[in-house]
């Protein structure tokens, strides 16, 4: 599924559903001249007032990130790309769940960080024997 | 109001009441209902079993009339101008009873056809095949969630500008829940219309939602959209000090619960950082506060709800 709304997010749906279609531009998932599914697909499958899933497009077309071609629906802009900053952004707002996360179990932002690295270096250690570079599938 | 709200007949509102009272006996159905339905909202509308859900749609249906107020779809008047009211309206039930059990499901839609001039035979044809729907067999014949499917295909094959529907996925099992609130959203990007659902699950519904109304004993306790709803109704994880007491300002923001000496979860309304400061002035520590789904935040106006 490109787009998935999470019902324990309290942001308002078509700022859930920008992201998401942000967030599918940087990880490759939607490239520039993609076309995006319907506003009424999109509003079936998430099973949202299709005014939502419009509002949303409309947002982003604005941003300059999707553009509408008439009688053919919507796509993404050429100059949308998965840039530093967007993926910046999208790291940031990870570090910020994780964070409070953390908190919640009495874990602190040093202790977390450390965990991390912990974390991250036993599962290399498992992925390593298999496979020695992960393989993201079709490359651009 | 707010500004964003849509304009269009009779003061903005598709759907409207005026301080609609209802009595049966000595039980109070409705106490003071002012329904605030903007054009091309889908607004939920939350409540017990006995809030007054199906009493407030019966009403706008006008299959009830209330002691008191009235009610408008559209602007019109649904006492005075019932019959054009209804023509701009699809209703599901609150009964499963898709009246005329004899007929089969086929002639069930040819009999509603001819009520509604806009009815479209091919998309009701095309709404029972999504509905699997078996129109050769008598409507008395057809389980609940068949009979529910049924009154969704009458309730949308003419189009109307406006649906009320009471529990439209009472009956349903997950499967076909999910199948019908889809094929909803869809009717709703062909059609646009302004949607109430009535229901007392409301996660069933909860992503179709962008309005949200709590009745509770017949008055209606909350009303708003939905991101403001989910802005105002927060919980906030406090560590209060021995002895304390809540103070007034914040017992009245939903703060009841006090076990002195320890953390406390309270679900508190109102603006977050006005109730930060009023949390910090009665001398309690504010350790965290998070959101809460829509479920859960209209919970917030049922205290005396078992919460799930």
């Amino acid at each position: 599924m490109l787009v998935s709304l999470d019902p324990r997010d309290a942001r308002p749906l078509y700022l859930q559903i920008m992201d998401e279609v942000r967030r599918a531009i940087v990880v490759g998932s939607l490239r520039p001249e993609d076309p995006l599914p319907s506003v009424r697909e999109l509003a079936s499958e998430l099973v949202v007032n299709p005014r939502t899933v419009s509002q949303a497009y409309n947002e982003l077309e604005r941003e300059g990130v999707l553009y509408v071609r008439r009688g053919q629906g919507t796509f993404v802009s050429p100059g949308a790309r998965s840039g530093d900053d967007e993926r910046r952004a999208l790291g940031r707002a990870v570090a910020k769940r994780a964070l409070l996360e953390a908190r919640r179990n009495g874990v602190g932002a040093e202790e977390l960080m450390r965990i991390m690295g912990e974390v991250a270096a036993e599962e290399e250690g498992e992925l390593a024997p298999a496979v020695s570079a992960p393989d993201h599938g079709e490359e651009g | 109001m707010s500004g964003s709200m849509q304009t269009g007949p009779e003061g903005g509102w598709a759907v409207a009441t005026h301080g609609l009272r209802k009595r049966y006996g000595a039980q109070t159905a409705l106490d003071g209902v002012d329904l605030r339905v903007p054009e091309g909202a889908v607004y939920v509308l939350i409540g017990a079993n006995g809030a007054g859900k199906s009493t407030t749609l019966k009403v706008l249906m006008n299959l009830e009339r209330p002691d008191v107020g009235t009610a408008a779809i559209l602007g019109l008047d649904t006492a005075a101008q019932g019959p054009r009211a209804r023509a701009q309206t699809g209703y599901v039930p609150e009964r499963h009873d898709a009246g005329n059990g004899w007929m089969t499901g086929a002639q069930l839609l040819r009999h509603a056809a001819a009520y509604y001039p806009s009815w479209e035979h091919a998309y009701a044809e095309r709404l029972a095949r999504a509905f699997e729907l078996p129109l050769g067999r008598r409507a008395g014949g057809l389980s609940k969630g068949e009979v529910r499917r049924l009154q969704l295909v009458l309730a949308l094959a003419h189009r109307p500008p406006v649906l009320l529907l009471d529990e439209p996925t009472d009956g349903l099992d997950p499967l076909a829940r999910n199948r019908t609130l889809s094929l909803l959203a869809e009717h709703l990007a062909d059609s646009p219309a302004t949607v109430v659902i009535s229901t007392h699950h409301v996660h069933e519904v909860e992503s179709l939602a962008d309005h949200v109304g709590v009745l509770r004993q017949g008055r209606l306790a909350a009303q708003m959209p939905r991101d403001e709803l989910q802005r105002t109704v927060l919980r906030y994880r406090v560590q209060l000090p021995e002895g304390w007491r809540a103070p007034a300002d914040l017992q009245a923001a939903g703060a009841v619960r006090t076990r002195p000496g320890r953390e406390v979860q309270w679900t508190l309304v109102g603006d977050r950082r006005e109730l930060a400061e009023r949390i910090a002035q009665a001398g309690a520590q504010l350790r965290e506060v998070t959101p809460l789904t829509l479920e859960d935040a209209a919970l917030a106006f049922l205290p005396d709800e078992v919460s799930r």
